[in-house]
């Protein structure tokens, strides 16, 4: 069970900050940006790539966050804000667009072949019984620690307020002297470097490939739905049901249910069962578990 | 205080919704824009504030062309306040934080004392600070958006049909309010209202738009008395409204 609950943990972690990062942008600007997925990716190689160029792993995962965030702005400036004034829906498909053009740059600029970042290969910790390497253990912490710090900037400062006004009712929120602009391009930022802190998690714990951001899509999007979209602190909520419904179907041994030593559920239905479950979840609540505070952050 | 010259406006690549206007407002004065739906008097207010950029002409306020300049720069430059048409308050803030958010880019002290200058001057804010803005009346709702554009002390207020949603009794109050307000400050007040007649009850002057253009403009006075105008942009006879004490006085 301990190990369950720690597989969960290290999977939710990283779906929570760019599902974070996803929410908060389209609480503030009603599209779902498909490139966010990217961004994660992009966070990934960038800092792999100032590793290999010799700078520590913090030092090269804070930078290549920074660039990733400065790269979101620059995107939703020249092209989202354009696109947006077609419409939401174009914004989106122009997201998946440039989602597109993300994936052929990685394949051309880091190949096909997975790649691993330079660590020293450490034996296991134990906690409770569960495993867990100190990679994961740091790479969690990280992640913990930077949601804590959203929710602090969410919540207790002014900043925060600007965020959840604007998110609320954009005219009014700049009829009470908010430029919600500016407020808006602060969010994309922490959204890029949230999104970059999680690709660089999820490759720290295990392979970084060019598919890296597709393979994150689909559940990332599961998470913030199921969150309700537009509430980054629900989409966190999101992240672990959906990291518990594929730790599930991965990780958990279903054999003495029915009578046998050995039952998995084969892993290609690890996807399935995420969305098996944001069906469920979506039937009964359709705009999300948490959609009240969506209206009224 | 307020110069609308040539202004031709609309939204993203459609047709011109206003074709050329041209208003005055000056300061001590309510100047209330009317005509039917779809007639441009909202989006004039817009471009007025600055949520619409002018395709043509220039929107002045004091002299200078504020056509570009941002509405929260207007707002943080104690040049304008804006009381949006609906949806004017955050409805899960409570009253004082409602207020105070329109203030927060002012010094501590002098948020706090003009915030206890509009706690005296609305009552029935002042025993519901408290609360969360979902639990007040309509007309309670608008005086607190009221009093969220009045903390900063602007010199030009802009409100888009204040009236929209209110009962004949609560409209009456928030019109008193709006007045108040004027002789009390000599603000320049520009209201849009579909409630022509009591609208024009409290107005100096008005401007009835038809199809993105000026058609008539006058005194208020004038335009309740001319019998043409009433049939053609009023909708005929006014509503008989209680005669009421004005809405700070209620409380």
């Amino acid at each position: 069970m301990v190990q369950f609950v720690v597989d969960v943990l290290i999977r939710a972690v990283d779906l929570a900050l760019i599902a974070i990062g996803l929410s908060s942008v389209y609480s503030l600007i009603r599209f779902p940006n498909v490139a966010l997925v990217q961004y994660a990716t992009t966070g990934a190689l960038l800092a792999l790539g100032l590793q290999m160029a010799g700078l520590p792993l913090v030092v090269a995962a804070i930078v290549a966050c920074a660039l990733v965030g400065i790269i979101a702005v620059v995107l939703n400036v020249v092209v989202f804000e354009r696109l947006l004034r077609a419409g939401s829906a174009i914004a989106m498909i122009g997201s998946l667009a440039l989602s597109m053009v993300f994936s052929a740059i990685f394949l051309v600029t880091a190949g096909p072949r997975p790649k691993r970042f330079e660590l020293e290969i450490n034996p296991p910790l134990r906690f409770l019984g569960a495993r867990l390497t100190e990679h994961q253990l740091i790479s969690v912490g990280i992640s913990v620690l930077a949601i804590a710090v959203f929710a602090l900037i969410l919540f207790r400062t002014d900043l925060g307020r600007c965020m959840r006004a604007t998110a609320t009712n954009s005219v009014l929120a700049s009829a009470t002297g908010i430029d919600t602009r500016k407020v808006t391009n602060t969010v994309v930022f922490l959204s890029g470097v949230m999104a970059g802190l999680g690709g660089i998690g999820l490759s720290v714990k295990g392979e970084m490939s060019a598919q890296l951001g597709l393979d994150m899509l689909l559940p990332v999007f599961a998470a913030a739905i199921v969150g309700g979209l537009g509430n980054a602190l629900g989409a966190a909520v999101g992240a672990v049901v959906i990291a518990a419904a594929e730790t599930m179907v991965t990780n958990v041994n279903f054999g003495p249910l029915f009578g046998e030593t050995v039952l998995f559920i084969p892993a290609a239905y690890a996807t399935a069962a995420s969305f098996l479950l944001l069906v469920v979840v979506l039937l009964i609540k359709p705009y999300g578990l948490f959609v009240a505070e969506v209206k009224r952050g | 205080m307020i110069s609308v010259n040539n202004v031709r406006a609309g939204y993203g690549d459609g047709p011109d919704i206003l074709q050329g206007i041209n208003l005055n407002a000056a300061g001590g004065e309510i100047v209330t824009i009317l005509g039917p739906n779809g007639c441009g008097k909202s989006t004039l207010l817009k471009c007025i504030a600055g949520f619409v950029r002018p395709r043509g002409g220039a929107v002045e306020m004091e002299g200078c062309d504020v056509s570009a300049v941002p509405v929260h720069d207007k707002i943080r430059h104690h040049l304008m306040g804006f009381v949006p048409q609906t949806d004017n308050v955050f409805s899960t803030l409570s009253v004082a934080d409602n207020i105070m958010l329109g203030a927060r880019y002012m010094p501590a002290a002098e948020r706090n004392a003009r915030y206890a200058e509009l706690m005296a001057q609305y009552p029935s804010l002042a025993s519901k600070q408290e609360r969360k803005a979902s639990a007040l009346s309509g007309g309670e709702r608008q005086i607190l958006s009221l009093a969220r554009a009045l903390i900063s002390k602007p010199r030009v207020l802009l409100l888009d049909e204040p009236s929209a949603g209110l009962s004949p009794m609560m409209m009456h109050e928030v019109f008193a309010a709006i007045a108040e307000i004027r002789d009390r400050t000599g603000m320049c007040i520009v209201t849009v209202e579909q409630n022509a007649f009591e609208a024009l009850g409290v107005a100096d002057r008005a401007y009835v738009l038809s199809l993105g253009k000026v058609a008539i403009e006058g005194r208020a006075a004038d335009l309740l008395a001319d019998p043409a105008m009433r049939h053609l942009y009023l909708g005929g006879k006014p509503p008989v409204v209680e005669s009421r004490p004005p809405f700070a006085a209620v409380n």
